[in-house]
């Protein structure tokens, strides 16, 4: 057995005894307020972060909420020349309203539950708040490489969203997230597409100082004895996020910077009217929004790793087909953005980008299996991390499997724009990026705050939202096969019922959320005080105390273990008659 | 133990899909619908395998109090090899037989039968070889004026498409193709749709008489854009009507509009086609004015001197040109309390068909200039003068 103690903070050993909690308030109420909007703490960015993040969540979800009850019933004139259809409760009422209206209010609400989706919440999520929080722990240091820079982030992203969401209440945006040409320069009030570039380029340049932050704290302040085949998965996911952060991020720079030279100067880049090619567009559009789908989605596979390692205690199985996985996606990443314009493009370039497309499949598919293979022989616990991590797995298979007949070509051309896409991304993003994000944040939610969570008020939760999230997105699959285009405002009867039981499955997903901000709130407010490592957690955050202190640890931290040898390790604050160690197998473990 | 697999494959087509495709592209072994069967097995290989392993070990490896994780390797090469080499080989059948199934979608042969079909905000519009258009309409969804374009069965057919303005996609869900449909290039909608099955096991064969008395059969599919366009996107829906060849023949030689040539009914025709999904004619409201009681009234700007009733009693012709440049350049004169919302329709009324719109809108409306109205005493002095001089001349 490896000592564990050496890291062990020993309170009194070294005059450290007043460094209390990062959260304990040092001043006065307003103080204390200047403090958190001036401190350059990492954990305490990483909680503004989410705290930040969450609230855009509840936006973007609001807004998604309206889409569905919208989508009740179709919309329809009756003899009278009256609306008919649940559409009318967004629209004042008695008021005689147009079909065009009623689309015109779901085109907009469309598009700010897809924008403030994707760029404000899913984007950053996971990396700028648990990864924030946790990169720096995890390593071994005491903050990230560029404290104030990580400041400027937050405020960054904080402006970046308040101008993107007012430049959609303030000009009405209707274009969707992805702002097409021509149809995002020519609908009336031109100027809001710039504005929304402008948004996300600046949500970007928040991204590309976390990127950079992440990069060079994961290079050069990992704690000694930590090589890189030593560094837990999360680290490995989130290095690899911020290289595609730093790489991607400029392109929709120079996206934004064409589309003002075309308003400016009136030369023709992408408006047809000019002699430029809308295409175009979509082509830049894509090379900066497909490597961030995987900006989306690899943090989250980087907390599944972590999670399911340690509430199964068992070492994860092919870490390094893993961690590699991750740079092999971030890679591959940059070379697919065409497989989302099959239908708009060359045989040629469909070619090559379904070939391509497939290639990314084969990384995913072996940590799916890694995953699955680490539950043998475990010793798997059910904690409320523990459910989300299997939903996980049931989820993102489900989203995974059905992204191949929207890269097989002659399937595609069916499928493209339906709802089968809508709900294979919704499958990925939010059955991959949501649910893993779920996981982390109740896996390291009594390190954040040092209250434990109630596991009755977590697990009924995480039942409702794997409820209601499939009920909601697997019914679009249906409509998506049978030929329900993606964003109708309206439908025909035929797909009235699906509709249906789509909709009241979001109202049960909205109320497993409900049950989560309540315990939360009941765990800040009234929660067990937890302990060092509840979970018997083998990586660095789980040696300092609960929460942790302002620089982190006591001591700077020396790795005398991997991240995942569980069954070599009894756990830091662990008895060891609580936590039973295999037999040493003879001729020493296999790595 | 053949038959009982396919029937299980016709069972999954039909949950998904409703139908099997009626369509070249989607039909038969090099199909997407074929394709999409061994996505579809494949994927139920391996998510029943994994989540039957996950279960498995979520019940055998639970964690009991006192009993330590069991030691298993974390690593093992021919394992994990097979692993990656097997889902690859499944994913280059996947791809190879995709790619095969999309150039059919590309491409049609010489002798392909072509029609021009333009996408505009929001609506579909077809010119056939013999320079008619859609002359039925019918109601699908919540639009009532939805084109029906006749196509004919067992013949490749192919789509020259063009936008008059933003990006649409011309999507039909039982040929299970769609292409996007371009403002500044055509593209091409290929297809050869399925034989019209007249043994009476296709419910959706139907028989009806045309305008002209003839009897056909046929199948309808419904279209719609599938590339987001806006405010109408919705409603951007028409029906592709499969008839058999022969009857393809006599219909292409129907005359424009039906038989009539009656402006007012043709002028009722092109708004069907063209207008309807944003001018209404019964005084509701909708995108663009209502045309009811429009013409010969006078209207407010908001970026051009108003056309004044004084205007319109003197010269009625101005109502006229007013609509004329509506059309063509919509933007000239946005009327007061709408945005300047409609795309230009220059070039895709004929000089008939312009006047047929007119016709009609006059048709709709309870104004008669010319006649000076009360509350205008001197345009009445001043018809009194003309007429007075008028007499003097004789």
């Amino acid at each position: 057995m490896t000592t564990v103690d050496r890291n062990l903070d020993q309170l009194g050993d070294h005059g450290h005894h007043d460094e209390g909690s990062y959260l304990n308030p040092k001043y006065g109420p307003i103080a204390t307020v200047w403090d958190w909007m001036t401190t350059v703490d990492h954990k305490k960015i990483g909680v503004m972060y989410l705290f930040a993040v969450l609230f855009m969540f509840f936006l973007g979800g609001v807004a998604a909420l309206g889409l569905r009850i919208e989508l009740l019933e179709p919309t329809r004139i009756d003899e009278t020349g009256n609306l008919t259809g649940a559409a009318l409760s967004f629209l004042a009422e008695g008021e005689t309203v147009s079909q065009a209206a009623v689309g015109q209010a779901y085109n907009r609400v469309m598009t700010m539950h897809g924008a403030i989706m994707v760029f404000m919440f899913i984007v950053p999520g996971i990396p700028a708040s648990l990864g924030n929080f946790f990169l720096p722990l995890m390593l071994g240091a005491k903050d990230v490489a560029f404290p104030r820079l990580n400041l400027a982030s937050w405020y960054i992203y904080v402006f970046g969203s308040l101008f993107g969401v007012f430049s959609i209440l303030m000009g009405g945006v209707d274009t969707g997230w992805t702002f097409y040409t021509p149809y995002s320069t020519t609908t009336t009030g031109q100027p809001q597409v710039i504005a929304m570039v402008l948004a996300a380029f600046i949500l970007g340049f928040s991204s590309i100082f976390t990127g950079l932050n992440f990069i060079v704290t994961t290079h050069k302040l990992r704690a000694p004895g930590m090589g890189w085949f030593d560094m837990p998965l999360f680290i490995w996911a989130v290095y690899s996020t911020s290289i595609i952060q730093v790489l991607a991020t400029p392109v929709i720079g120079v996206t934004l910077l064409l589309l003002i030279f075309e308003r400016v100067l009136q030369i023709g880049i992408f408006d047809p009217g000019l002699g430029g090619d809308p295409v175009l567009f979509q082509h830049f559009f894509w090379f900066y929004s497909h490597p961030v789908v995987y900006v989306m989605i690899l943090p989250a596979m980087g907390i599944i790793s972590d999670v399911l390692a340690v509430h199964c205690r068992k070492r994860i199985f092919g870490y390094r087909a893993i961690a590699f996985s991750s740079l092999a996606i971030a890679a591959i990443s940059f070379l697919v953005w065409g497989h989302h314009m099959f239908t708009s493009q060359g045989e040629l370039a469909a070619m090559v980008f379904s070939f391509l497309t497939f290639f990314v499949a084969i990384p995913t598919a072996v940590k799916v299996f890694n995953w699955i293979a680490s539950l043998y022989k475990g010793s798997i616990t059910f904690t409320t991390p523990m459910l989300y991590v299997f939903a996980f797995l049931f989820l993102f298979s489900i989203g995974g499997l059905t992204g191949l007949p929207l890269g097989t070509l002659s399937t595609d051309l069916h499928l493209h724009d339906s709802y089968f896409v809508v709900a294979h991304f919704h499958y990925v993003m939010f059955g991959g990026t949501v649910i893993a994000f779920l996981a982390g944040i109740h896996h390291w939610w009594p390190k954040m705050f040092g209250r434990m969570y109630s596991e009755k008020g977590g697990a009924l939760g995480c039942a409702l939202v794997f409820i209601g999230f499939n009920m909601t997105f697997f019914t679009q699959f249906f409509l998506g096969t049978q030929g329900m285009p993606r964003r109708y405002a309206s439908y025909v009867d035929e797909f009235t019922l699906l509709h249906q039981i789509s909709t009241y499955g979001s109202l049960i997903l909205a109320l497993g959320f409900v049950v989560h901000l309540v315990v939360f709130l009941h765990s800040l407010f009234l929660g067990e005080k937890a302990p060092q490592n509840p979970w018997g957690g083998l990586t660095l955050e789980w040696e300092t105390e609960t929460p942790p202190i302002e620089h982190n640890f006591h001591h700077e931290p020396v790795l005398t273990h991997g991240p995942y040898d569980f069954d070599e390790v009894v756990p830091p604050g662990w008895d060891p008659k609580d936590y039973p160690l295999p037999e040493p197998t003879p001729g020493g473990h296999k790595h | 133990m053949t038959a009982t697999l396919a029937g299980i494959n016709d069972f999954v087509i039909k949950l998904f899909f409703g139908q099997k495709a009626d369509s070249l592209v989607g039909s038969g072994l090099g199909g997407s619908d074929a394709v999409f069967l061994f996505i579809w097995w494949v994927s139920v290989f391996f998510f029943v395998l994994l989540m039957g392993i996950m279960g498995y070990c979520m019940v055998k490896y639970r964690r009991r109090e006192g009993v330590p994780a069991e030691p298993s390797p974390s690593h093992n090469t021919p394992l994990e090899i097979a692993w990656s080499v097997i889902p690859s080989l499944l994913l280059a059948v996947m791809f190879f037989w995709g790619f095969n199934g999309y150039m059919k979608a590309q491409m049609a042969p010489s002798y392909a039968e072509q029609i021009d079909l333009i996408g505009q905000k929001w609506a579909w519009s077809m010119t056939y070889s013999t320079g008619i258009g859609a002359s039925e309409f019918t109601t699908l969804g919540g639009n009532n004026n939805v084109p029906i374009f006749v196509v004919p069965a067992e013949t490749p057919v192919r789509l020259r498409m063009n936008s008059a303005d933003v990006i649409h996609a011309f999507w039909v869900p039982d040929f299970r193709t769609k292409l996007d449909v371009m403002p500044n290039r055509y593209t091409p909608y290929v297809f050869t749709a399925n034989a019209l099955d007249r043994s009476g096991a296709d419910d959706r064969v139907q028989t009806t008489t045309d305008k002209k008395g003839n009897e056909y059969a046929y199948r309808d599919h419904i279209v719609y854009c599938a590339e987001y366009c806006g405010d109408s996107h919705s409603e951007m829906v028409a029906v592709l009507r499969v008839v058999e060849p022969s009857y393809y023949q006599t219909w292409l030689n129907t005359p424009p509009y039906g038989v009539t040539t009656e402006p007012v009914e043709v002028g009722a025709l092109v708004w069907q086609a063209k207008c309807a999904v944003c001018h209404t004619v019964d005084g509701g409201v909708s995108t663009g004015p209502t045309w009811k009681d429009a013409w010969g009234y006078s209207r407010e700007f908001t970026n051009a001197d108003s056309l004044t009733q004084e205007m319109i009693d003197r010269d009625p012709m101005e109502w006229d040109n007013y609509i004329r440049e509506s059309i063509i350049l919509p933007g000239a004169k946005v009327r007061a309390g709408f945005t300047n919302a409609m795309p230009s329709f220059d070039g895709q009324l004929s000089d008939v068909e312009m006047r047929g719109v007119i016709a009609y809108m006059r048709s709709l409306s309870d104004r008669d200039p010319g006649t000076p109205i009360p509350g205008y005493p001197e345009l009445e002095a001043e018809a009194a003068e003309l007429e007075a001089a008028e007499e003097g001349g004789e």
